[in-house]
């Protein structure tokens, strides 16, 4: 079919990187955001902006909060369906479970329940969950949206496109087209080593694009490829689900045959009986990691059976100091709070699992790490960006001569996938401030802003990418650089605005989540709109090739995801 | 564990060995070299030299990681580090190449 394998690899690169990498643009977009989703929290619920803290006295106050939890009324309207009628009127909670790391002040609580009748299915069951202020124990209002961590965060995952889990599959499918692009882009770069450093700004566009395009592919390879890889791995049962399905027997007797071998009960004994002291149980653990020599505090904390004489409690070290989340756990009889198991050191196989989930998850205290996985990202978005503007370079003139509008689609949707989505993001929060705090449904109201927005973008990016059709510039670039740099603006002012937590009180008080946030917007801000001037000389010069030559637009694509 | 501190600084070591490191390396290929001195000439022992001390800040800076942080994270530490380095270096050539020349101001 070609005639050589660069050949043949140039073409995988070029086709499936424009098709899906529309898709990994949201990925690292979003995922570069996730690094800081608790501060963008932080950001967006002003009632949560307190000092993080570590997990409460179960016995004093989780205690009371967990039978409080409801199961959540879209899983219930799910529930109804499998099982083809209505469902019993209580659901027997199955497990409680708490978990916290060092960048979270509020703690989020969660629960399972049995649903007892569906013939098809005797584990069946759904989940609920509440966010509690552990200061004081007061739950926190259900539909506050946590932009950053239930919003940006799943967003580049599951693209928060929920039927049959299609988000995951596209996400996975693009996961899986970035290696091959990576390994695809190596075998076509003639010169990998002796360009190592090369970007060439002055060079033409077509140039000095390809430079930076791979620069940021090369530099960052490592990150991408396993940031690609673990993301699938993390996702493995998603796409790979043989435990959920042919092998299931197979996959339940595992579970059980584990419990046993640590002495947990796989089922419920249907006995009652209370539980002891939490608290001393969790006493217990952290005594036990700092004879192993690593002190620490919870991080998750698991009540299996509640209420059942099988009941267990498993405590897990938070992994600050360590890439793998958690670990480290100790499981105690839940009637008499002895200890029935501490986990030995792990096996090579899970202790390489842990190491690619945890660095993919970050939950570990390293803030030198977490900004420099933020670069990687946006590093990410540079390579895909110009990889957009590449393919678009090559190929204006030919499609304007011809009469064709490959290159004007691509262009309107890559200003879509570029601009477009930080248009996105910032109205969101814009909105997050704006809109009444008693608002019902608020959260829902902010998402439709986020959409909304973006297909503002995408209009606009389809309108004003005309002057392709003559090959020039598309002025949709610089006029979405001028709407990102006044919305990061106006985010940073309905901050101070609506909460009085503007930048020079938040510096002096140290609150570093919320000065973050603002000094992040207003980075975008400046690089958006250095971009926007850049651009307009750069279409002042192909109007006008006689004046002005030689300037770049290479900012462009840095700041378009800053 | 080092004192919050002293990590700090650990970490502000290993990132400028990164960058000098990948400094050096760049600058014992001709192209950057002609950028950041221009014509003048160097020889092939100051290549050398070169390489030699691009691998040995590379090098020092994994040590330093490793002592700031668990095995772990260090590793990631550092290879983040390296392609932190690598793009300050690529757009000092592009923008600032004059800047690098602070790296090889003991060549004459």
């Amino acid at each position: 079919m070609f005639q050589s394998l660069r050949l043949s690899m140039a073409w995988l690169h070029t086709w499936f990187g424009l098709v899906l990498g529309y898709v990994l643009m949201i990925c690292f977009f979003f995922g570069s955001l996730s690094v800081f989703d608790r501060e963008i929290d932080r950001w967006a619920i002003p009632e949560t902006r307190f000092a993080p803290q570590t997990m409460p006295s179960y016995d004093r106050m989780l205690a009371a909060i967990f039978p409080r939890i409801e199961p959540e009324a879209e899983e219930l309207d799910a529930a109804r369906a499998r099982v083809g009628g209505p469902l019993p009127a209580e659901l027997p909670v199955m497990n409680w479970s708490a978990y916290t790391t060092h960048r979270d002040p509020v703690l989020a609580l969660f629960a399972e329940f049995a649903v007892t009748n569906n013939p098809n299915d005797p584990y069946d069951h759904v989940h609920g969950h509440v966010t509690v202020d552990p200061r004081s124990g007061a739950v926190l209002p259900h539909d506050r949206l946590k932009i950053g961590s239930e919003f940006f965060y799943p967003m580049h995952y599951s693209l928060h496109l929920h039927w049959k889990n299609l988000g995951y599959w596209i996400v996975g499918l693009a996961a899986l087209a970035m290696l091959a692009a990576l390994v695809s882009g190596v075998v076509i770069h003639r010169k990998l080593f002796a360009e190592l450093f090369t970007f060439r700004p002055a060079k033409r566009t077509g140039r000095s694009v390809l430079d930076l395009h791979n620069l940021t592919g090369v530099v960052a390879l490592p990150f991408h490829f396993v940031f690609a890889l673990s993301g699938l791995t993390i996702f493995a049962a998603i796409y790979l689900p043989v435990g959920s399905t042919m092998l299931e027997p197979l996959a339940m007797k595992h579970a059980a045959i584990a419990a046993e071998a640590r002495g947990l009960a796989f089922l419920p004994s249907d006995e009652k009986a209370p539980l002891a002291s939490v608290d001393a149980m969790v006493a217990e653990a952290k005594r036990r990691w700092a004879a192993r020599g690593m002190p620490g505090e919870v991080g998750f904390l698991h009540v299996n059976h509640v209420g059942d004489r099988n009941s267990h409690v498993s405590i897990y070290r938070a992994g600050s100091d360590r890439v793998a989340l958690v670990g480290q756990a100790v499981h105690f009889d839940g009637p008499s709070g002895r200890v029935l198991h501490e986990e030995p050191p792990q096996a090579p196989a899970s202790a390489i699992n842990d190491f690619l989930t945890g660095l993919h998850l970050q939950h570990f205290e390293h803030w030198l790490l977490r900004w420099l996985y933020v670069l990687g990202g946006l590093t990410g978005c540079a390579c895909i960006a110009t990889g957009f503007l590449f393919f678009v370079e090559k190929r204006k003139r030919r499609h304007a001569a011809a009469g064709r509008s490959g290159a004007r689609v691509v262009d309107a949707l890559g200003v879509t996938a570029v601009t477009g989505m930080v248009i996105a993001a910032l109205a969101i929060l814009v909105a997050n401030r704006l809109l009444p705090a008693d608002l019902p449904h608020r959260g829902g109201w902010e998402e439709a802003a986020f959409w909304g927005a973006w297909l503002l973008a995408f209009g606009h990016a389809a309108w004003r990418t005309a002057a392709l059709r003559e090959a020039r510039i598309a002025p949709a670039w610089r006029e979405q650089c001028w709407a990102i740099a006044a919305l990061a603006v106006l985010a940073v002012v309905l901050n101070a605005a609506t909460t009085g937590d503007h930048l020079l009180h938040t510096v002096a008080a140290g609150q570093w989540p919320v000065a973050g946030v603002d000094l992040a917007l207003l980075a975008s801000a400046a690089l958006a709109a250095l971009a926007a001037r850049r651009l307009r000389r750069r279409e002042r010069a192909v109007a006008d090739p006689a004046g002005v030559a030689g300037t770049t637009d290479t900012a462009t694509t840095e700041a378009a995801h800053a | 564990m080092p004192d919050p501190g002293s990590k700090a600084l650990l970490l502000l070591a290993a990132l400028a060995a990164s960058g000098a490191g990948l400094g050096w390396l760049a600058l014992a290929m001709d192209v950057h070299w002609a950028q950041v001195r221009g014509a003048a000439a160097r020889s092939a022992s100051q290549v050398r030299t070169l390489r030699v001390l691009g691998a040995l800040a590379l090098s020092l800076s994994l040590a330093l990681c490793l002592r700031a942080d668990h095995p772990t994270i260090a590793t990631l530490v550092w290879v983040m580090t390296l392609a932190a380095g690598a793009l300050a270096v690529a757009f000092a050539l592009a923008w600032r190449p004059r800047a690098l020349a602070l790296l090889v101001a003991w060549l004459r």
